[in-house]
């Protein structure tokens, strides 16, 4: 066997030689300084496994997640002395992303099983969808309680997270009423869907304001 | 009155130096290596970051107060750099104003309350987050660039080859000469702007709730465009080829049609604001 | 999460840690993403050498992984399902960057990607172990296709048919792209030492 019927089959042979293979390695020089090379390459790569590790940013991301869609549930998380103040505080995160979540996931349902508009169903009229952000939107206890411990941080803050709030709470408002009046609207449920992800951003933001 | 006019010249002399002499710089160095990535964390003050010599971070904090200290960790690609407050601190006595130079393919993190923050000539991936804070990103290519602001007002100049999200409540969003394949800009009441071309071949989506939209576009623009607007008005300088006239809209102004040969996807979207495809 | 709980999380089975996501609880996610963060995070750092994108795409895959645990039924290893679905995050986002991921025809790369080989010619061996930082940078420097292959086999031990299916190529292709890489490598390794060792 030449160095060249050798090293064309050598991409095939994995761990294995053939008796032709073993018999070319045992006098040739060159092509056994090459296996012995790759098969080190090979075993100091698996070495490199699992070798880095992510901030701590990352976990804190997708446990931020996790509660906001509902994944974790409160009752069943052991009791802690929480290293952030920001822990026990996300409590009523949870009761908040499952009222967004229900609310959207009806949407969605009444938008899968094809509702059909019936010659009866109007949309509403405009008076009664309105983008008024002058007027006072009533604040759920969630956002109440993220406005409390804003206060309790950053007091400068809160009453910009005041206004921003109503301003999503209308957002929210005026698209659930549209996507409600044509759930086979596709740019009602892109309101929606924009809508949702402000108020998470408002709450994701005022809390990381937490971390050092 | 000179001497009076002397005495208030001199207070504000002894005022401004007993201000700076509040004031203290710190310097940072660190060495890193190929897309390194640099995190500043800075709940009051400026940030700005530029692209430096070398694979070197270099950063220069001006604190405003014993109220205030810069910690920092590092491993081996990543920088971070934090402004901690200590007990009493203050939008005023907490202020770190930063000023950063980084190789210009690093991976920048950046979160201010007030800022402001500024980017420019980089080409790594960026995430920028400022509550109040103006936020000015330019000069930038090929990363994907990431803005979080609740109202600060939020400018991106020169853009190419990239991907922007950009998601403001209330601040308004200004959209020059940038293009990419992919512009998102997600606001609520905050107005946006866009003069640009809508050029490579991207996906562009420009909604709000209330805040208004202009977009100017060239002549020579190639896009599919629709527009929308459940309660405010729709308007267009181009006539579009072709109308989409079986485009029917639920409730509200609206508009479709191509441009040229329809490269790029623009979608304007609003509740209640008015809509504006102008002509450049 | 104070050092209590995390050690207790951490004392959690990963069966234990399974079943007790299921039912929502944050120790369970939090150990579960304890045990598999580290092996996760490197695969998404090596194949996109860039540790903001890195994060995010761990980020996604654990993301994807706990929305969909209560389907787990215990079918194949935990950390079997959760490789496979961060491989799919990071191909996906390689795919939407219109990245390489393995060239579909096995002539396709140039002549500088391609190592050149005289068979036969007096090949000095690569003297000695390989060193950690300088396998790292050189893996960095292969070119995308080819560290995609190597990463999945050498380093995170995937077999050929498995690769083939994951990335969309045939084994030959799979067996081809891996040899290649490791021949770059050698050669990547062998003029580093050689300039280290000009060098005053």
């Amino acid at each position: 066997m030449t160095c060249e019927e050798f090293q064309r089959v050598l991409p095939e042979l994995g761990s294995g030689h053939g008796i032709g293979q073993e018999e070319h390695l045992k006098s040739c020089r060159g092509c056994s300084n090459l296996v012995a090379d790759l098969n080190t390459i090979s075993r100091e790569a698996r070495v490199l496994q699992g070798s880095e590790e992510p901030s701590p940013w990352v976990w804190k991301s997708i446990e931020v997640a996790l509660r906001q869609e509902g994944l974790i549930q409160p009752q069943l998380s052991h009791s802690r002395t929480p290293t952030l103040v920001l822990d026990w505080r996300l409590r009523w995160l949870v009761p908040l992303a499952a009222t967004l979540l229900i609310v959207f996931g009806a949407l969605i349902y009444q938008r899968g099983t094809g509702q059909p508009q019936t010659a009866q169903q109007q949309p509403p009229p405009a008076g009664v969808v309105t983008a008024n952000l002058q007027a006072t939107e009533a604040m759920g206890g969630e956002d109440l309680q993220l406005l409390e411990t804003v206060g309790e941080r950053m007091p400068s803050m809160r009453d910009t997270y005041e206004a921003d709030l109503r301003s999503v709470n209308a957002y929210i408002r005026d698209a659930e009423q549209s996507a409600h009046s044509d759930p086979n609207d596709e740019v009602a449920q892109q309101y929606l869907q924009n809508a949702y992800e402000q108020k998470a951003m408002v709450y994701e933001m005022a809390l990381d304001r937490s971390l050092p | 009155m000179q001497r009076a006019t002397s005495y208030v010249v001199m207070l504000i002399v002894v005022s401004a130096a007993f201000a700076a002499a509040q004031t203290t710089h710190q310097e940072l160095h660190f060495k890193v290596g190929r897309r390194a990535s640099v995190s500043i964390v800075n709940q009051y003050g400026a940030i700005s970051v530029k692209p430096g010599p070398g694979k070197v971070v270099a950063v220069t904090a001006i604190l405003y107060s014993g109220k205030v200290e810069v910690d920092q960790s590092k491993s081996r690609r990543r920088v971070a750099v934090f402004s901690h407050l200590l007990e009493g601190a203050d939008a005023q006595t907490g202020r770190v104003d930063y000023e950063v130079l980084v190789p210009a393919d690093a991976s920048v993190t950046l979160h201010s309350t007030t800022g402001p923050l500024h980017v420019e000539k980089l080409h790594g991936d960026m995430m920028v987050e400022g509550s109040t804070a103006s936020v000015d990103v330019r000069d930038v290519s090929a990363g994907h660039i990431h803005i979080k602001t609740l109202n600060g007002p939020v400018t991106v100049t020169n853009v190419s080859d990239g991907l922007v999200e950009i998601t403001s409540v209330g601040g308004d969003v200004a959209l020059n000469a940038v293009n990419g394949s992919l512009v998102h800009v997600n606001s609520s009441s905050g107005k946006i702007h866009y003069d640009g071309d809508f050029g490579d071949g991207g996906d562009y989506s420009l909604t709000t709730h209330s805040g208004d939209i202009e977009a100017i576009a060239p002549a020579y623009a190639s896009i599919e465009v629709v527009a929308r607007s459940v309660q405010g008005t729709v308007e267009k300088d181009f006539p579009l080829q072709p109308e989409h006239t079986s485009f029917v809209p639920r409730a509200g102004s609206a508009f479709a049609g191509t441009m040229g040969e329809a490269a790029s996807s623009v979608k304007l979207l609003s509740f209640s604001g008015k809509i504006h495809l102008k002509k450049r | 999460m104070t050092d209590a709980k995390k050690q207790q999380g951490d004392r959690l089975s990963e069966a234990e840690a399974i079943d007790r996501a299921k039912q929502g609880d944050a120790a369970a996610f939090e150990a579960l993403y304890n045990l598999h963060k580290r092996r996760v995070y490197s695969l998404c750092l090596r194949m996109t050498a860039n540790t903001a994108a890195a994060e995010d795409l761990t980020q996604e895959a654990f993301l994807q992984l706990f929305r969909k645990i209560g389907t787990f039924r215990g079918e194949s290893a935990f950390s079997t399902w959760l490789h496979r679905m961060a491989v799919n995050v990071v191909l996906m986002q390689l795919r939407k960057k219109s990245l390489p991921v393995v060239p579909l025809e096995e002539n396709m790369e140039t002549e500088e990607e391609s190592p050149r080989k005289e068979p036969g010619a007096d090949d000095p061996r690569l003297a000695g172990s390989v060193d950690r930082m300088q396998l790292q940078r050189s893996i960095a420097a292969l070119p995308p296709g080819y560290r995609m292959i190597f990463l999945l086999h050498d380093v995170e031990g995937y077999e050929h048919n498995e690769i083939a299916e994951m990335v969309g190529c045939s084994i030959g292709n799979s067996k081809s792209q891996l040899h290649k890489a490791r021949m770059k490598l050698r050669e990547i390794l062998k003029t580093s030492r050689a300039e280290k060792a000009t060098k005053p």
